[in-house]
Order: C-alpha cells, then structure tokens, then sequence
C-alpha cells in the first residue's frame, strides 16, 4: 500500500503546483464574494486535485501497467481512496488557514469565524463527493472517465448556490449531540465505506 | 514442470470468442505464442495476466492460482509488451523509482547497466522515447527483478533488426538458468525460429497445437504438384491448400501420410512456421 501512495506522490509530484493554483485561484474568487468561501475553496480544491489524482492514472492507459506490478486491484482502489482523503485534508486546513489569514490581515472583509464544525462539515461533504464520484470513475472505461470528470466540475459549479444552502442549512443545525450529527456524520462515512466496497467491485469486473 | 496451466478459458466478445482453450506452457524454456492477429493471442496474454476477467477456466502460473495469488505470482513475472503505458510525464529515472519498491529481488545496478548497454539516458521523458525506446526501457524493467517467467507480447514488432538481434541474444542469456521460462507472442515467425523451444499455434481462439518447434517443422509439410493429383478427399487431406493454373502448393500436418499419398509424383518440403502460420490461417480455400 505504502508503494501505491508513493507510485501516486511521483506520479503527481510535477502537477503539485495545480493544487496550489487551485487554492489561489478559488480563494481569489469566492473570499470576497461569500461569507462561506471557506467551504467551496476547501471543497472546490479538494475535488479537483483529486480528479487530478484519478486522471493522471488515465491518461496513457496507465491502469494497464499498474495491473503488472505485483499489486491487486484492490490496492489500486484503495491507494487512490487513501490519496483521495490526504487531498481533501489537505485542502480543507488550507482553506482554514488561508481564512484564519484573512480575517487578521483583512478585517474589512468581515469575514465570519470558522470553528472545527465548519471543517467537519467540509470534511462530510467532500467525503459525499468522493462517494458518488469513485465508483463511477472505476466503473467507467478511458473516455468516459473523462467525461465524468468535466460533468462533475461542471456539476459543482451549476450546483454552488442551492449547495451554499444546504450548508448554511447544515451549518446552523449541525451541532455536537444534534441529531443531524448523531445520523448524518455517521451515515457520510458508511456511505464512503460502502463507496470503496462497490470500487474494488467495479474495478475487479472491468477489463483492462 | 509447467510455467502456466490454462484450462478450459472461455472468453466472448461480440466478434470473438475463445473456447475451452486448455494449453500448458513448459518451464525452462521458451515458447513462441503465434498466430495471425486478432485471433486471441493478445486476449490470451492479458487474461493470464489478469487483465481481463475469463467467462470460465482456470490459470495457473508458476504453481500458483490466478487471480487468487495475484501478488506473489506479479512477484516473479515480467512483462514486456509492444503497447507501452509507463506514465509518459515521468523520467526514466523516475519510472525506474516508482516501480523498484514494488519487487522484493529489484536489482539497481542490473537496471542502471541495462538502460547503459541499451543507452536509454535516465533524464529522458517517457514521452520523448521512440516506441523501439520504449520497448527497450520495459525490457530493461523486465529484467531488472529476477523474474522466472518473462512475458512478451509482440515485442519485438517496434525494434530495429540490431536491437531485435541483440534482445533475441538477451532472452537466450536469461535462458541459461533452466529455471526459467518465456512465453514470446509474436506474429514475426523468424524470431521464433530462432530462439523458441516450442511453439503454440492460436487460430480463432483455438490451440491449433502446442509442440516442440522441430517436431512442427518435421510434422507439416509443404506438398507442391500438378491439379491431376487432387480430387475430392484429397482436397480434405490439406490444412491450406493454394491452387493455380500450372498445379497447387498445399500444407499437410502429417508428412508421412502424404509421402505414402503422393510418393514420388509430388514435391514435399520443409514449411516455415509463416507458412504453418498462413495455410491454417487461410485453410483450403486458397485460389491465386
């Protein structure tokens, strides 16, 4: 497993600056605009340094060569599931920080205080994201794989408002020992636990 | 003892399909997989390889069940292959450090000397590499981790004929430890005879057969004479048989039985495994 995560980090290691690019880029935008930027730079980063992770396995049919290294497809699954939740937290304490920044060094934005709730809940949705999109990234071949790429980013971008929403919604509801927190949180991870079981499943059934 | 066991693999596909194949692959020495393309040979290399999922049929490679001990089987097999999918932004060195800390037996110095003698600059990008490069860079992976069984599937299909030469060199090397074996699928029969040990012929997803390569040579013949000497069972005697105005040139996998048919009236000669290759491919029907 160890060997994966390192595969990936090398595979990867030329295209850290995107993710940086992608916090620049999505903290220009959203900082000034929304009072919850803190979420969308986190969720926004996080899914496109991931697709970033999943396409970078793609592009020159590179699955066919990871299958003749002395791995399963289960380790596959799983490296790209574990590097997967290193990008989300990755993006989501730098959004954090990025804000926790902001708020001292600009005050005129006026800028609410985010608290841990605020990452938990990034944290929750992500996790929600990945759950829907892993499948269907090993369930599907080469092109569509892609395709389901840009319908996702696409997707995020049409669904930001009514998702801005929902998050305040959640936000205001979600407490500790709330039942939103007792059931959602504990369904979230089910639900990504369950995510990576259909994985390994598509993936094992697919030829390569 | 057998390198790979294959029984009964079934695989379909809309336009193709494999049935019951069961063949046995020998350990310590090398077997030449041909046969046209498209006829299953690639298919054949992949399910063994685990990349496509068989319909029904069990593998066994080196003693061990696939997909059941997947790990340890990749342990000790290399695969070379004319399609290259290393990740093409990489280095070669970075190529060579991504994959070492997968094999127990990785050998750096053997790595190092092999992209030296194959002269493969490790600053050089994966994408900048010609497709002979690239086929060179696998080879040189291939045999950097001690592997018993050497897969290749048509490498030597992108190689110039020096190259081609000096890897045929390389793998009759690797070929001085009996314990261990390469499956060579080429449709390029002239490596074969060369270097293969024995030869397994695929033709429209059947084992047309699996034998020492000097015992097929000696089996078929090539049967040249004049059109009075064919009739209707005759005809049925031919694997291929090719007819023009002048007489016919056919290919028989019995050569006895046609000398004891033709006796002195036709000319028999030693086929070429293209032309075992070819008179199977295109069976009786062959007019020019």
């Amino acid at each position: 497993m160890l060997n994966m995560l390192r595969k990936d980090y090398i595979a990867l290691k030329s295209s850290q600056w995107i993710v940086i690019l992608y916090l620049v880029v999505f903290s220009t935008v959203f900082i000034p605009r929304m009072d919850m930027s803190m979420y969308f730079v986190g969720i926004y980063t996080a899914i496109g340094s991931i697709m970033l992770a999943t396409m970078v396995d793609i592009k020159n049919h590179n699955h066919r060569f990871l299958i003749t290294l002395p791995i399963n497809r289960k380790h596959i699954v799983k490296a790209k599931y574990l590097t997967a939740i290193a990008y989300m937290l990755f993006a989501v304490f730098s959004s954090f920080g990025i804000h926790w920044l902001t708020i001292r060094l600009f005050p005129l934005l006026d800028k609410p205080n985010y608290t841990f709730n605020d990452i938990i809940i990034s944290i929750g949705i992500i996790l929600l994201l990945i759950s829907v999109y892993m499948p269907l990234f090993y369930a599907l071949s080469h092109k569509s794989a892609a395709v389901i790429n840009a319908v996702f980013l696409v997707a995020l971008i049409v669904l930001a408002q009514p998702a801005a929403q929902f998050i305040h919604w959640l936000s205001e509801e979600s407490q500790w020992q709330s039942p939103i927190t007792l059931f959602v949180y504990p369904g979230i991870l089910l639900l990504f636990l369950v995510s990576y079981l259909v994985s390994v499943k598509l993936f094992s059934r697919r030829d390569i | 003892m057998n390198a790979i066991e294959i029984n009964n693999l079934c695989k379909s596909y809309p336009l193709f399909s494999m049935d019951n194949l069961s063949v046995n692959f020998k350990k310590g020495y090398i077997t030449g997989l041909i046969g046209p393309n498209g006829v299953g040979k690639s298919t054949l290399i992949k399910m063994i390889l685990g990349m496509i999922t068989p319909d029904a049929g069990t593998i066994r490679i080196l003693g061990n069940s696939m997909p059941e001990q997947e790990v340890d089987i990749k342990q000790r097999i290399s695969i070379v292959s004319d399609d290259c999918f290393f990740y093409e932004h990489l280095t070669i060195k970075e190529t060579g450090k991504m994959i070492a800390p997968f094999y127990s037996h990785w050998n750096d110095q053997k790595f190092k000397s092999f992209l030296e003698q194959f002269q493969l600059s490790p600053s050089k990008r994966v994408q900048d590499l010609s497709k002979g490069m690239k086929i060179k860079l696998a080879l040189a992976i291939a045999l950097s981790h001690e592997a018993e069984l050497l897969i290749m599937d048509e490498p030597t299909s992108g190689l110039d004929p020096v190259f081609r030469r000096e890897m045929l060199d390389l793998l009759a090397d690797m070929m001085q430890n009996d314990n261990h074996s390469i499956l060579f699928s080429t449709h390029i029969t002239t490596d074969l005879d060369r270097i293969a040990d024995y030869t397994a012929f695929i033709h429209n997803g059947r084992l047309i057969f699996n034998e020492a390569k000097d015992e097929v040579l000696e089996r078929y013949a090539i049967v040249k004479g004049e059109m009075q000497l064919l009739d209707t069972d005759i005809r049925k005697e031919f694997v291929g048989l090719r007819e023009t105005s002048v007489g016919f040139e056919g290919m028989v996998d019995n050569r006895s039985r046609a000398q004891e048919l033709f006796g002195s009236h036709a000319l028999l000669e030693q086929p070429t495994l293209e032309d075992i290759m070819y008179y199977t491919a295109k069976g009786v029907s062959v007019h020019a």
